[in-house]
C-alpha cells in the first residue's frame, strides 16, 4: 500500500539561498503531521511544492502513488485533490462566505448552483458559521475568515489539506476558534500537513511532529517524543524558545 | 463587396517614397506648426495654474459662496467639449483672433482640471500638518502657504503630467478655428498631395508623440527630484 | 449583498435632498424629452409633430420667454437627431473598446511577449491625438470606401460609412484608454488573490475571470466614469469627418443664421446634460456593485 504522500529527497533553492535540501517524509491516510520549525527554516515552502504553487529543483512527491511532480501532472487536478488554508486567509474579496465556497465548486467541480449552494452551507456549518453565509470577508473577524478559508478547502472533498500558519495573523483571543475546528477535523480522520507555532495544538492533534531546521529534518516522530524524550539540542532549544513565546504546551 | 474590399487595398498601398520625400520637403512647415503646438501648450497650462491653482485653494479652504462659484465654474468647463468652448470664445465673445482663443479656451479648461488635481492633493496633506503648523504660532494663511501649499505641490506633479499631455494632445482641435498649429499645417500639406496623406498624417503622429513622450519622462524626472521621500525624514 | 442593495432602494426616496429632486427631475425631462422625440421622428409613436416640427411653436410662447430661447426651441428637433448619434458613438466606443481592453490589460499584467504589444499600442494610441487618428483611419487608410462599400451601410436605420469610421476611431482609442485604467486596477487587487484562486484548482485564466477581474473592474468604476464623461465630449471631434452628431449640428444651424450664442448655449447644455447623466449614472453603478471591502466605497483608502 503507498503512502497518501511521500516526499522523497525534495531540493529546492532561491537563486544561492538553499530552501530545502534533501527532505524525505511520508505521511498515512488520517495523519496529522505539524511541522515546526524557525521562520525560514523552509517549512512554507515546503507546502507550497506539495500543491506545486512552488516548483521544487529535485526529488520527487508522489500523491495516492502518482508522482506530482512530473511534468505532465495536470497542476489544476492536483490541487483540487489537495486544499490549502493561508497564513492571510486570501479570502476572495468579492464573494460572501458562501461564494468562496461555492466558487471552486461551480468553476473547478462543475457543479450546479443549487448543488454547490448546498453543500458549501454543509461545510460553513461544520465550521460554526452557516449564519455568516452571506457576509462579505471584510465584515468578518478573522477567527471567522480563517474558518471560511478551512471550509473552502473542506468543501472540495481534498485527500489532504495543507495549513500554512493558519493562526499567525491572528489576535491572541482569535486563535482557539481556529484550533477548534481544526482538531475536530483531525478527530474526523482527515489528513492534514500544518505548519504552526501553535504548540498545544501540536501536542494534542498531532500524530507525526517534524522538526525542520535550515532547510534538512532535524528531527520527527511522536509530539510527545519532541518535546518531552528529545535527544537533539536544537529541538529541544527551539521547542524551549517557542513555548516560552507562544504559551504553555503542556498539558 | 469585392469591389470595396478591392478598394480598401487600393487606398492601403499610399506609401510611397515620392510622398514620404514631400513631406520631407515640407519638414520645415510642419515644424513651424508643431513649435504654435509647444507654445499653445505651454501658453495653455501656464494660464491654466495661474487660474487652476487659486481655484483648488478656494475649493477647500474658501467660503460657501465662493466654493459654489468655482465649483460651478468647474462642472461646466470640464462637462463642455472643447471644441465648444472654443466657438464660444471665436464667435460668442470674440476678444481675439484664433490663437487667443485657443489658449484662453485650452487654459480655461486646463484651470478646471487643475484645480481638481491641486484640490485632491491639499486634501491629502494631513491635517495633521495644519495643526502642526498652527501650534508653532502660525495663521492659516501662513500655514496654507509655507506649509500645505509645499507639500501638495509636489504631490500634484503626477496629475499635472497627465494634464498636460491631454493639453498637448487637444491643442490639435485649435485646428477647428484655424490655428497654424500641427495638424492644421498637415492636413494643408494633404490637401496639396493628397497621395500623401498617410505619410503626413504618420508624420505628424510622430512628432505628437515625441512631444508627449519627452514631457512625459521630463515631468517624471521632475517628480523624482522634487519627490518627498516617504520612509525617512527630511 | 441583498441587505444592502434592498437598503439603497427603499431609501431612495426617503434620502433624497431638494437638490438632487432638482436634479432628477431636470435629467427625467432632458432624457423623456428625447426619447419622445426620437421616437416621433422615426415614427415609432405620434407625438403630435411632424419630425422636424418642435412640440411647442415657438411664435405661440408667452411674451415673458426671452427671445432666445423661442429660437433655440425651433432648432430643438434637429439637436435631438444629432445628441442622438453622439450618444451613439459614445456607448459604442466604450462598449466596443471595453472588449478590446479587458484582453489588452490582461495581457499587460499577465503577458510576456503580448505585455510588451499592449503597452505598444496603448503608448502610441495614448501619446498621438484623437483627431489626428480620426483623420487616418477617414482619408488615410480606406477604411472609409471599404466601409462605404458595405452592402445596407447608408440605408435606412444603419449609419452611413463616416458614422462607422468614427466608432472604428473610438474604439480604438477607448480601448487604450480603458485598458489602462483596468490595469492599473488589476494590479492593485492582492496577488495572493490569485494564489487562492489557483491553489482551489482554477487555471490562471479561470483565476483571472472569476477572482481578479470581478474585484479589478469595480476598482475601475472611476476611471470609467472619467472615460465616459470623456467620450461624450470628444465625440464632437466626429464632426470633422462630417457626421452629422451634436457639435455639427450646432455648426449647421449657425453657420445658416449666425445666432452663435443661443445655438453654441443649447449644444452646451445638452452635452451638460449628457455629462452630468453619465456621472450620476456611473454613481450608481458604484453603489449597486459594491461590496464591502472592494472598491472605492467603504474600501481602501
Amino acid at each position: 500500500m503507498n503512502p497518501l504522500l511521500r516526499l522523497d529527497s525534495v531540493y529546492k533553492s532561491y537563486g544561492d539561498e538553499e530552501v530545502l535540501r534533501g527532505v524525505s517524509l511520508d505521511m498515512e491516510v488520517g495523519d496529522v503531521e505539524v511541522v515546526v520549525g524557525p521562520s525560514g527554516s523552509g517549512k512554507s515552502t515546503l507546502l507550497r511544492c506539495v500543491n506545486r504553487l512552488t516548483e521544487i529543483d529535485d526529488g520527487d512527491i508522489y500523491l495516492d502513488g502518482d508522482r506530482v511532480t512530473a511534468p505532465d501532472t495536470d497542476v489544476n487536478e492536483l490541487r483540487r485533490d489537495v486544499g490549502m488554508v493561508f497564513q492571510d486567509f486570501n479570502l476572495f474579496a468579492h464573494k460572501t462566505a458562501l461564494g468562496n465556497v461555492t466558487l471552486g465548486l461551480r468553476r473547478v467541480r462543475g457543479m450546479g448552483k443549487v448543488e454547490a449552494r448546498e453543500k458549501a452551507m454543509e461545510h460553513l456549518d461544520q465550521v460554526g458559521l452557516g449564519d455568516q453565509a452571506d457576509s462579505y470577508p471584510a465584515e468578518l473577524s478573522g477567527g471567522q475568515k480563517q474558518r471560511v478559508g478551512i471550509a473552502r478547502a473542506l468543501a472540495m472533498d481534498p485527500k489532504l489539506i495543507l495549513f500554512d500558519e493558519p493562526t499567525s495573523a491572528l489576535d491572541p483571543e482569535l486563535i482557539g476558534e481556529v484550533t477548534e475546528v481544526m482538531r475536530d477535523l483531525a478527530s474526523g480522520g482527515m489528513t492534514m500537513l500544518v505548519v504552526t507555532h501553535e504548540m498545544t495544538f501540536a501536542r494534542e492533534a498531532a500524530s507525526t511532529m517534524t522538526f525542520l531546521d535550515q532547510g534538512e529534518i532535524v528531527e520527527r516522530g511522536p509530539p510527545e517524543q519532541l518535546f518531552d524524550r528529545s535527544e537533539r539540542k536544537r529541538t529541544r532549544e527551539f521547542l524551549s524558545r517557542i513555548t516560552a513565546r507562544h504559551g504553555d504546551a503542556q498539558p | 463587396m469585392l469591389q470595396a474590399l478591392a478598394d480598401a487595398s487600393f487606398g492601403a498601398v499610399v506609401l510611397q517614397s515620392g510622398d514620404w520625400g514631400f513631406v520631407f520637403e515640407n519638414a520645415d512647415y510642419l515644424l513651424e506648426g508643431t513649435l504654435t503646438t509647444v507654445l499653445l501648450t505651454v501658453a495653455s497650462v501656464l494660464l491654466g495654474f495661474l487660474v487652476g491653482f487659486p481655484a483648488g485653494v478656494v475649493e477647500v479652504y474658501g467660503g460657501r459662496v465662493l466654493r459654489a462659484i468655482v465649483g460651478t465654474a468647474g462642472v461646466v468647463l470640464r462637462g463642455t467639449p472643447i471644441l465648444v468652448i472654443f466657438f464660444f470664445g471665436y464667435f460668442v465673445f470674440r476678444f481675439g483672433g484664433a490663437f487667443e482663443t485657443a489658449i484662453v479656451g485650452l487654459g480655461l479648461r486646463s484651470a478646471a482640471y487643475q484645480s481638481q488635481i491641486f484640490r485632491g492633493s491639499i486634501q491629502s496633506v494631513s491635517e495633521g500638518q495644519m495643526e502642526g503648523a498652527r501650534s508653532v504660532g502660525m495663521s492659516k494663511l501662513e500655514a496654507i502657504r509655507w506649509v500645505v501649499v509645499p507639500q501638495a505641490l509636489r504631490r500634484s506633479i503626477p496629475g499635472f503630467q497627465n494634464e498636460m499631455t491631454i493639453v498637448l494632445k487637444d491643442t490639435s482641435i485649435a485646428y477647428a478655428i484655424g490655428v497654424a498649429e500641427l495638424l492644421t499645417l498637415s492636413r494643408e500639406l494633404f490637401i496639396q498631395e493628397t497621395t500623401a496623406v498617410m505619410e503626413v498624417f504618420l508624420f505628424a503622429s510622430a512628432i505628437y508623440f515625441v512631444l508627449t513622450f519627452t514631457t512625459n519622462r521630463g515631468l517624471d524626472y521632475l517628480g523624482q527630484y522634487y519627490g518627498i521621500p516617504t520612509e525617512e525624514s527630511v | 449583498m441583498s441587505e444592502t442593495a434592498t437598503r439603497s432602494r427603499t431609501g431612495i426616496f426617503r434620502s433624497l435632498s431638494p437638490g438632487q429632486v432638482v436634479t432628477a427631475a431636470a435629467g427625467i425631462l432632458f432624457w423623456g424629452w428625447l426619447a419622445v422625440r426620437l421616437l416621433n421622428d422615426w415614427g415609432v409613436v405620434d407625438a403630435g409633430a411632424a419630425p422636424d416640427e418642435p412640440f411647442v411653436d415657438p411664435a405661440g410662447l408667452p411674451e415673458w420667454i426671452p427671445e432666445w430661447v423661442a429660437f433655440a426651441v425651433e432648432f430643438l428637433p434637429q439637436m435631438a437627431s444629432g445628441v442622438y448619434l453622439t450618444v451613439v458613438l459614445t456607448v459604442a466606443g466604450i462598449t466596443f473598446g471595453f472588449v478590446l481592453a479587458v484582453p489588452l490589460s490582461i495581457a499587460r499584467v499577465y503577458g510576456t511577449t503580448s505585455s510588451y504589444l499592449s503597452l505598444a499600442f496603448t503608448e502610441l494610441i495614448r501619446g498621438t491625438p484623437l483627431l489626428v487618428q480620426l483623420f487616418v483611419l477617414y482619408y488615410g487608410i480606406g477604411l472609409t470606401s471599404f466601409l462605404g462599400g458595405l452592402p445596407g451601410v447608408g440605408q435606412g436605420w444603419v449609419p452611413d460609412e463616416a458614422v462607422w469610421v468614427a466608432i472604428v476611431g473610438f474604439t480604438i482609442n477607448s480601448a487604450a484608454y480603458q485598458a489602462e485604467y483596468i490595469r492599473s486596477a488589476l494590479i492593485s487587487v492582492e496577488e495572493s488573490q490569485l494564489t487562492a484562486a489557483r491553489a482551489i484548482g482554477l487555471s490562471k485564466l479561470d483565476g483571472i475571470r472569476y477572482v481578479v477581474l470581478p474585484q479589478g473592474l469595480r476598482y475601475a468604476i472611476p476611471g470609467w466614469t472619467n472615460e465616459l464623461v470623456y467620450l461624450i465630449k470628444y465625440s464632437s471631434l466626429a464632426a470633422f469627418i462630417t457626421v452629422p452628431e451634436l457639435f455639427h449640428q450646432a455648426q449647421d444651424i449657425s453657420s445658416n443664421n449666425f445666432r452663435y450664442t443661443a445655438v453654441f448655449t443649447l449644444a452646451g447644455v445638452l452635452y451638460l446634460a449628457l455629462v452630468i447623466s453619465a456621472a450620476k449614472l456611473m454613481e450608481t453603478v458604484e453603489r449597486r456593485t459594491s461590496i464591502p471591502g472592494v472598491g472605492r466605497i467603504k474600501g481602501r483608502q
